[in-house]
């Protein structure tokens, strides 16, 4: 993992000290909230309905069994002893006093970690495969590349006030579990045809009400030359993308007005001119970063382990797990290990503070000290032994953190929606919470298979319902809650849209909906054919029937 | 100038501290709960209680004022929109949370 150095810890101590000052003088009536309002958003911090919201940075979703301890802390000591893993790989708080902020910050700052750049126009906290470094399908670990856009954009004075916010995501696996191509600018490693690695660059991409999906602007760009090639189109953006609506101030909307040949051509115009000054690392630097993401000392192990077998006989639910949580890790014996943040009837990305603590000492125990968060609210332990995994799991499950429902129908994104956030304009949660309860079985959840659901409670998309195989969209309709259903996104390497597939439902009807959707992909699947593939293959019309009636 | 509004009023706010919902009383307080809210019956009334709101605003009391609907139809006072009755409870999935525990619950 990175490790901050004199500057790093310079910088983030200093930030916390004038959040303290500016808290102070909000506190006094020195500054007014208007003055105050995008100070403490450069601070992560939010206000929203029943309180104020602090998300905290975890960036690229990496984090250590000691930071994961002092995001316990936090939770114990400073909210309501529990923290909600985002869609961003960030954690947010839903009860800090404006007060004590400075002094979680501080706490944060103590253990490497803060809250910038996750509110704001600026470049936010870069994202990416939460099992990246520990699988074998990857060109290269993406992480060390995603720190350096950490360090170059961290309070980058050209792109602190964009148009509108920014978000990068990275990649180095041909599966593509970051959803890359939903993100302003997309990178994916690769190799070229004399061995080289770069990147296939990728721009456009974006939720909220406008979803698009990216396109390519480079098919291979060499690593040398990412920083500067990045500088180049946020400067093209932040010069001529919109200022006037903040709804068509995204990149999308700039790149679908001028065509993506013309800003490619304006990007390779401004980077002819910036491209030869310092902006890209030496090649030492890139490898100074890349040491601190070197593979952990993993021992080569027998890829068999007796008493998992024993344990996978005996118990039909670990059985699950390890079929469903579990997948290849590149040093063989190993796997990595995701560990379900949807309990069935549950919140989504929800962790109590004891489940925290927990996961930092199993990481610890069995995983190097090391933890990922995915954007799938999940959490990793990315490197451990097989023969470790009956007792993980025992332990996982005494915590009710043993859900073997990783990728199923029941691994449901949710935002926080209506229940939390003054932006939505439904509650969320609980029609996860009431399809995890319909769908309460691990048998008929294997049977249906690999199945995203993807739920938000407003346009801004924070759910994902756009790249959901089936996605929900909550919108008010005169003042009552309505949910949308959309079918066939993916937020994979075969990026799709989701569409509508008619009118909306209240809180049931939606669930009832789901339901029949999934009556007519069991009805019509051909062998092992997952819903999407069903879902491209038919088209809507057979769903809307279903749903819908032939009237 | 008031702004027209169609039927009853409440003011809402954010404290500056914490951030909790309050309502504002027809004494001038802040509540936690959403039945000692006053209610506008109308325009005027409304400009009233919103020179009494946004006093509290430039005293860094509160943060956020805002008229909502009101409900007064069960003899409670509470805000008509879910958006603004989820304030005056609390997370619908947390029933150990917010105001729905009681209007006092971090005391």
């Amino acid at each position: 993992m990175y490790a901050y150095d004199t500057y790093d810890h310079a910088m983030v101590n200093a930030r916390v000290a004038e959040f303290r000052d500016q808290v102070d003088r909000r506190m006094t009536g020195e500054l007014t909230e208007e003055e105050f309002r995008p100070l403490r958003l450069m601070n992560g911090l939010y206000l929203q309905l029943h309180a104020y919201m602090l998300r905290v940075a975890i960036p690229y979703g990496t984090l250590s069994a000691n930071q994961m301890r002092k995001l316990a802390h936090v939770a114990r000591k400073y909210d309501k002893g529990y923290g909600h893993f985002t869609t961003r790989q960030n954690i947010q708080y839903n009860w800090p006093k404006l007060s004590e902020t400075p002094d979680i910050l501080q706490e944060l700052a103590d253990v490497e970690m803060h809250a910038i750049q996750t509110s704001g126009n600026c470049i936010r906290n870069v994202t990416t495969d939460q099992f990246a470094g520990a699988v074998a399908d990857e060109v290269a670990d993406p992480r060390p590349y995603a720190e350096l856009i950490r360090q170059w954009s961290s309070f980058h004075p050209e792109f602190s006030f964009l148009p509108r916010k920014f978000k990068i995501a990275i990649t180095g696996a041909a599966e593509d579990r970051a959803a890359v191509k939903w993100h302003d600018i997309g990178l994916v490693l690769k190799q070229n045809e004399v061995g080289e690695v770069g990147f296939e660059v990728l721009a456009g991409g974006g939720m909220g009400r406008t979803p698009v999906i990216a396109k390519s602007m480079r098919d291979f760009l060499p690593i040398s030359d990412m920083l500067s090639y990045l500088e180049a189109m946020l400067r093209v953006y932040n010069e001529q993308g919109r200022r006037d609506n903040k709804y068509k101030a995204r990149i999308k909307i700039l790149i679908d007005a001028m065509g993506i040949d013309e800003y490619r051509r304006q990007v390779d115009a401004e980077w002819e001119k910036i491209r030869h000054v310092p902006i890209d690392v030496p090649d030492e630097e890139v490898a100074r970063i890349k040491a601190f993401f070197a593979p952990p000392p993993l021992p080569v192990l027998a890829d068999a382990a007796t008493e998992v077998d024993e344990l996978a006989n005996a118990n039909f639910i670990f059985k699950a797990w390890l079929a469903n949580n579990t997948g290849a890790h590149k040093v063989p014996g190993h796997v990595h290990v995701t560990i379900s943040l949807k309990p069935h009837g549950g919140i989504p990305g929800d962790a109590t503070d004891e489940q925290m603590d927990l996961v930092a000492e199993l990481a610890d125990a069995y995983s190097q000290s090391e933890i990922r968060v995915s954007h799938e609210q999940n959490l990793i332990l990315p490197h451990v032994a097989k023969s470790d995994l009956p007792a993980l799991w025992t332990k996982l499950d005494q915590a009710g953190l043993g859900t073997p429902n990783a990728g199923l129908l029941t691994d449901i994104i949710a935002c926080p929606g209506l229940d939390y956030c003054a932006l939505a304009n439904t509650r969320s949660i609980p029609i996860a919470q009431t399809i995890t309860e319909r769908f309460d079985d691990i048998k008929r959840l294997m049977d249906i298979g690999p199945l995203k659901i993807k739920i938000s409670g407003g346009i801004n998309s924070c759910g994902h319902h756009h790249a959901g195989h089936i996605g929900i969209l909550g919108v008010d309709r005169r003042g009552e809650e309505n949910y949308q259903l959309l079918l066939g996104g993916s937020g994979a390497e075969d990026a799709s849209k989701a569409a509508i597939l008619g009118p909306g439902f209240n809180e049931v009807g939606i669930v009832d909906a789901v339901e029949k959707v999934v009556a007519v992909y069991l009805g019509e699947r051909e062998g092992d054919e997952s819903f999407l593939s069903a879902y491209r293959r038919l088209g809507p019309d057979v769903f809307k029937e279903a749903v819908y009636g032939t009237d | 100038m008031a702004k027209k509004i169609t039927g009853p009023q409440l003011i809402l706010a954010n404290r500056l501290d914490d951030g909790r919902a309050v309502f504002l009383t027809s004494i001038g307080t802040w509540s936690n709960n959403a039945a000692d809210a006053a209610v506008a019956q109308n325009e005027a009334e409304l400009d009233t209680l919103m020179t009494v709101a946004q006093a509290a605003d430039l005293a860094n009391l509160v943060v956020s004022v805002t008229p909502v609907v009101a409900d007064t139809s069960g003899g409670v006072t509470a805000p008509a929109h879910i958006k603004f009755a989820m304030q005056a409870r609390g997370p619908s999935v947390r029933a150990d949370l917010g105001y729905q525990v009681s209007p006092n619950w971090e005391q």
